[in-house]
Order: structure tokens, then sequence, then C-alpha cells
């Protein structure tokens, strides 16, 4: 389980970088990116993922499916 | 006063006008012209108050502030430049500019991107794409009078609701997050630009590569990007 950010609506603003429990959004070449191998969800950590909600855009970072 | 009715270029200047003026409002500016002047207000009648008779009237309530700041008020209220103070705005119909992007800046003074978003003079609309920009509406981030809004900062953002971006030079905290709320990106500028600075900055983005969240609003599909970021992540 992991989540992913959607690069055509991440606008780079950073937020959600120093909020990650397991350190794994980094600045990409592009936008940021979550590292699939790392992220938990924030399970263990917080009740919900803390990256969704300090994100300002709607909808920009969903779970990974499969 | 009450049932003079303004010229919209003198209300403009003296719109202007007051933003020249520490502490003085365009409806505390009004209320020492309308000593000034006889009634009906006229563009000449205001043009012709001598700086003595300004800075006097309505009970000295300008008597404070400094002679350099009055002459430069009256002169804007005279306008002795030939030119208008706002540039005229051209019309625009979807497909004019293709893959452009509508953005607001905010502006005291319709020249530079020097205003705060939520008691500038004036949001200067424009539509932009790589090669041509054009100013499409001037809009106030005034609550019009007599009007109730919840919140005065998401009323000011619904009215530029249609713009991608907003270019200020400062908006608090609470108020960028109602803007981003209704998918308009707040862009606070490190230091005042002009609006042609601005706008030339935000071409030479579009004409480049420009992050994918801005290509989205050009209507540019960027497939390839997306396969080439892929591979490179394996």
């Amino acid at each position: 389980m992991a989540l992913y950010i959607v690069e055509a609506d991440c606008i780079s603003c950073g937020d959600c970088e120093p909020v990650c429990p397991t350190q794994s959004i980094t600045e990409g070449a592009i936008v940021f990116k979550i590292d699939k191998r790392t992220c938990t969800e924030c399970e263990g950590d917080f009740d919900v993922p803390q990256c969704v909600k300090v994100c300002p855009i709607d909808n920009c970072i969903l779970p990974l499916e499969a | 006063m009450a049932a003079n009715v303004l010229s919209r270029e003198l209300a403009l200047r003296i719109a202007l006008a007051a933003r020249t003026l520490p502490d003085v409002d365009s409806k505390g500016l009004l209320a020492v012209l309308s000593e000034c002047v006889d009634a009906p207000m006229t563009e000449s009648k205001v043009a012709s108050i001598a700086l003595e008779t300004f800075r006097k009237a309505n009970g000295g309530a300008l008597a404070h502030v400094d002679s350099g700041i009055l002459q430069q008020a009256l002169k804007i209220l005279s306008n002795n430049a030939p030119d208008k103070v706002l540039p005229d705005t051209q019309a625009y119909q979807d497909g004019d500019l293709p893959n452009s992007v509508r953005i607001a800046c905010a502006s005291d003074d319709a020249i530079n991107v020097n205003g705060h978003f939520g008691n500038c003079a004036w949001f200067m609309v424009y539509q932009v794409n790589a090669e041509a920009a054009r100013l499409i509406d001037i809009r106030t981030a005034d609550i019009p009078e007599g009007l109730v809004v919840d919140d005065k900062n998401v009323y000011r953002a619904e009215q530029l609701q249609d713009c991608k971006v907003v270019y200020v030079a400062s908006v608090g905290g609470p108020a960028a997050a109602k803007i981003v709320r209704l998918g308009i990106h707040p862009m606070r500028l490190e230091a005042i630009a002009s609006l042609a600075d601005v706008i030339g900055q935000l071409q030479g983005v579009m004409a480049g590569s420009p992050p994918p969240w801005l290509a989205k609003a050009m209507g540019i599909e960027a497939p390839d990007r997306f396969k080439f970021e892929r591979e490179a992540m394996g």
C-alpha cells in the first residue's frame, strides 16, 4: 500500500515533504514524488495520510492501485 | 452629493488619487472634493482645485499630509497626461489565443504588479499564450456596496474564478488557501515587477517546458513526457 502524486495536478509547493513520517516524499525532476516502497499511508503513525491532509490541491495524492 | 453621478473617468481618478494619500480612502477623498467644488462635480472643476483649498477642505482632513503627496494627488485628479488612467481592454473569445491561460494581476497603478490581494485597486485580467497577451478585463477587489458576503476573500477569488493564476505582491495565508481551493494558483512576487515583465516571464515558461499543472491549464497533453518520466524511474 502506498500513495502517489498526480503529476498533472502537483504544483510543487513542497508542503507534503516535511510532514511525511517515513521521509518517502522527495522532489523529483518535474514534481514531487512518493517512494512506493517506503510509503505506509501513515499507518502506525497517524490516522490519516499527512501529505493528503496538507496538500492544497484536491485529488492530487491518491492511493496507488495494486 | 446625493444625486450626482461621477463620470467613470473621474471616479477612477479619485480612486487612484486616494491611493497616494495616507489614511484616506476614496470615500474620504470624495468628501474633501465635494467641499472644494460646487455640485455637480465635473472633471474640469476638480482639475482646477488649488493646493491650499485642497488642504483645508473638510475641516483640514488633509492638513497633516505632505505637500508633495497632495500635489501628486491633485495631479492625478486633474490628469494632466493626455492618456487615460486605465488601458483599454480588448474583446476575447474562446479560441482566439490557442493554448492560452487566463491570469489576473493585482495592481494599484495599472503598470506594476504591486497590489495586495485583499485591497488592490484592480485585477488586470489577461489572456496569455506563448506568443501573445491580451488585456481582456479589469476587475476590482472591492465588495459592491450593500452586498453582504460571508467571506470577502472568497468573494474576491470567485470574481477571478475563470483565471488560472493570480499574481500578487502580497496575500495573506488564509486568503491564499481560499484562492487555491477555487482552483486558482496564487503567485506572490519576490519583488515588485511590471505587468509586462510578469507576462513576459510567464510566456517564457509557457514557450519552454511548462510545469505539468500549467501545461494542463494550457490544454496541452504531455503523453511523451509521462512516458519518458516512467522510463527514467524504471
